[in-house]
Formats: structure tokens, sequence, C-alpha cells
């Protein structure tokens, strides 16, 4: 195991230290600023790279509302069926060279990396030092100090008795369950498509999960040193925001966010909708010489 | 022994897939895939159901792909 996260620690370590080597002349290289950025810095440059990934996602759900006729075809035709619903689906994205889902990808590329930082930044807290990587043990001695709003990054919520990591870790918890929180939310109330009754199940899950998850970090949270809460505090929050854009500008056909979308389309284009009756079918005349509304993807079944 | 491996990927599909968006670009999930590839050939269908992650790709279209069950190999 140790051989294939040796070159993540050595990779991330690297990171670190060039940042933070960078930054040293402007804030002072023992200052908690420096290497709190340095952390910050890491986790803008993961999520960078993984921007093509991003981008190539919301291209193929672009195209995919050119497909929409097709995918209500297929909804209609396989109505009771879920299986060859789904099946149709996907031969359809791939017909058309195109797949609008994600894969598992970026989250399983981004483990490593956690871990691997996990593994530094908890070295780096240990009593004395331990490093990995590149960092040298003068490195690890100077980060151990530095300070996180009066808190040692290195500190955790049990492993200190300090009220000033508790206070400081305490919020970071606080703020890293209520990022995990409105993320989840914002998806599950704006991006989904809506689900019918026969997802009811579903939906209850997600619902405790949505409660679950920020209580789960809330948990594990108090053994992570405060470097390791400033990295995911920081990726929480990008992740929110780049949800809030996708859902904002290229919400998933069928989402609520996808009808305000097309709602507002029509109201800069000079067509009322008067809210909820986009889910009939307009009269002809109604739209003269405007694109068909799209209509949810689901409708209420009966 | 079957069990103990699909065990933990009911409960991942039980209580953690439906947290998240659905992101699946083939048909099956994997989840689902490697439910059956390890009921149907064991061991090996773990291995399946990790080549099938890798996959699952940015770089992949996707599609519908079963696992080969042992009778579709034999018979035809």
């Amino acid at each position: 195991m140790g051989s294939i996260l040796n070159p993540l620690y050595t990779a991330v370590s690297w990171v670190i230290i060039s940042i933070h080597g960078l930054l040293s002349p402007i804030f002072g290289s023992a200052s908690g600023v420096t290497w709190s950025l340095s952390i910050i810095g890491l986790v803008i440059l993961i999520r960078i790279i993984l921007i093509p990934l991003f981008v190539k996602q919301i291209k193929s759900q672009r195209a995919l509302t050119a497909l929409q006729p097709q995918m209500k075809a297929i909804q209609t035709k396989y109505k009771d069926d879920r299986q060859k619903q789904s099946e149709e689906m996907m031969k359809l994205y791939k017909e058309h060279k195109t797949n609008p889902l994600a894969s598992c990808f970026p989250i399983l590329a981004q483990a490593p990396i956690f871990f691997a930082l996990f593994t530094v930044l908890n070295g780096i807290g240990k009593n004395p030092p331990v490093k990995h990587g590149v960092l040298t043990q003068a490195d690890v001695v100077n980060a151990a100090q530095a300070k996180f709003f009066g808190a040692p990054i290195s500190e955790t919520f049990l492993g200190s008795s300090s009220t000033t990591v508790k206070i400081v870790t305490v919020f970071l918890i606080a703020f890293m369950s209520l990022t995990t929180f409105t993320t989840q939310r914002q998806l599950m109330v704006k991006g989904m498509p809506k689900m019918d009754s026969s997802n009811n199940m579903m939906l209850q899950q997600q619902k405790i999960m949505l409660y679950l998850f920020p209580v789960i970090f809330a948990i594990s949270g108090v053994n992570f040193p405060i470097g390791v809460l400033i990295y995911w505090s920081t990726t929480n929050l990008w992740t929110w925001g780049q949800q809030y854009y996708v859902i904002k500008r290229n919400p998933t056909p069928g989402s609520p966010a996808f009808e305000e979308l097309q709602r507002k389309k029509a109201r800069k284009a000079g067509t009322v909708i008067d809210g909820t009756t986009i889910d009939e079918p307009r009269p002809e005349g109604d739209t003269k010489g405007q694109r068909q509304q799209p209509k949810a993807k689901k409708k209420k079944r009966k | 022994m079957k069990f103990l491996l699909v065990a933990p990927i009911r409960f991942y599909q039980k209580w953690f897939s439906p947290a998240f968006a659905p992101r699946c670009k083939y048909y099956p999930s994997c989840s689902a895939y490697a439910v059956t590839a390890i009921e149907e050939y064991g061991i090996k269908g773990v291995a399946m159901a990790a080549w099938r992650l890798v996959r699952c790709n940015p770089w992949s279209h996707g599609g519908v792909d079963y696992v080969v069950m042992k009778s579709q190999k034999a018979g035809i």
C-alpha cells in the first residue's frame, strides 16, 4: 500500500511546499497564512485540473437538449418498464456519442489525493512531527507551528486542550457540515429530475442521508487536524459553487431548475407563462414563432 | 463468501448511492453489475467489477453492458 501511495505523498507535499515557497516572501515562511494558503492552493490546483472534465460534462448536457424529443419518446414508450427505459436511454446516448453522466471518476480521482494529504498533514500533527514526501524535518517542524486563526494547523479537536483550537475546529467542522448539507440540498431540491411516486423509497433515503452526512462529518471531524479541515472546507465550497453554476446555467432537463430557466428564457422572449401550467401542452397560437417549451420530464401519473 | 462480498455493495446501494446525483454512464450501474458478476463468478466477479469501474471514465460513452452469464457463454 505504501509503495502505491508514496508517489502521491511526494506529489501532494511537493505542491504544498512549492506554493509555500512562492508565498513565503510575502507572508513569511513560518506564518500560518502561508501554510493555510498552501493547503487551499492545493485544493484549487486539483479542482482546476478537473475543470476540463467538468466542461466536457456540461457540453454533453447541452447536447442532450437536442435529444429531448427522442428521450421523451423513450419515456412514454417504456413508461411502465424502468429497466427498458434506462437501457434505451443509454443506447441513445451511446449512439449520439454523448453522455451527460459524470461517471465516478472525479470522485475516485480525488480520494487518493485526499488520503495522501490527510497522511501528510497528520504527520505534521504528530509529536514529534513525522515527515512525508519531499518535506524536510525543518518543514514539518515549521508547519506544525503554523497557526490558523491562532490555532496550530496540526492540532485536532480531540487532541488539544486549548480553547482556541476547540473554537477554530468547531467552526471549521460546522462549516464543513453546512456546505455538505447545502450542496446536497441544492441538488435534491433543484438539480435532479422530479421523481414520481415509484421512487418514494429512494427519496426517503436521500432525505435521511441529507441529514446523516453532516453528522458523520461532525463526528469524524473531531479527529482531523485543522489543515485537513481547511482542505475539506475549501473543496466543499468549490463543489458548491460549481454545482450552483451548473444548476443555474445548465440544469438537467426535467429538473425544477431546468423549468425555471426555461421560464426565464420565455419571459425574456416576451411570452408570459404563469408558473405552474408549464406541464400542459400549450395551444399552438400561444407560442407564435417560438420554440415549443420542453415539457417536464416526468408528468404526474394518472 | 459471495454474501460477504455482495453485502457491502447492497449497503452502498441502499444508503449511499441515493444521496448522490445519478452518475452512471453504463446500464446497469457498476454496483448492480458487481452484484451480478460476483453472484455468477465469485472472486473473478470482483475483478470484473473493478474493470467495469475503470471502463466507466470521462472518455467512455457508456452504454448498455450486462454481465455475460456462464449459460450464455456455453450455449447460445
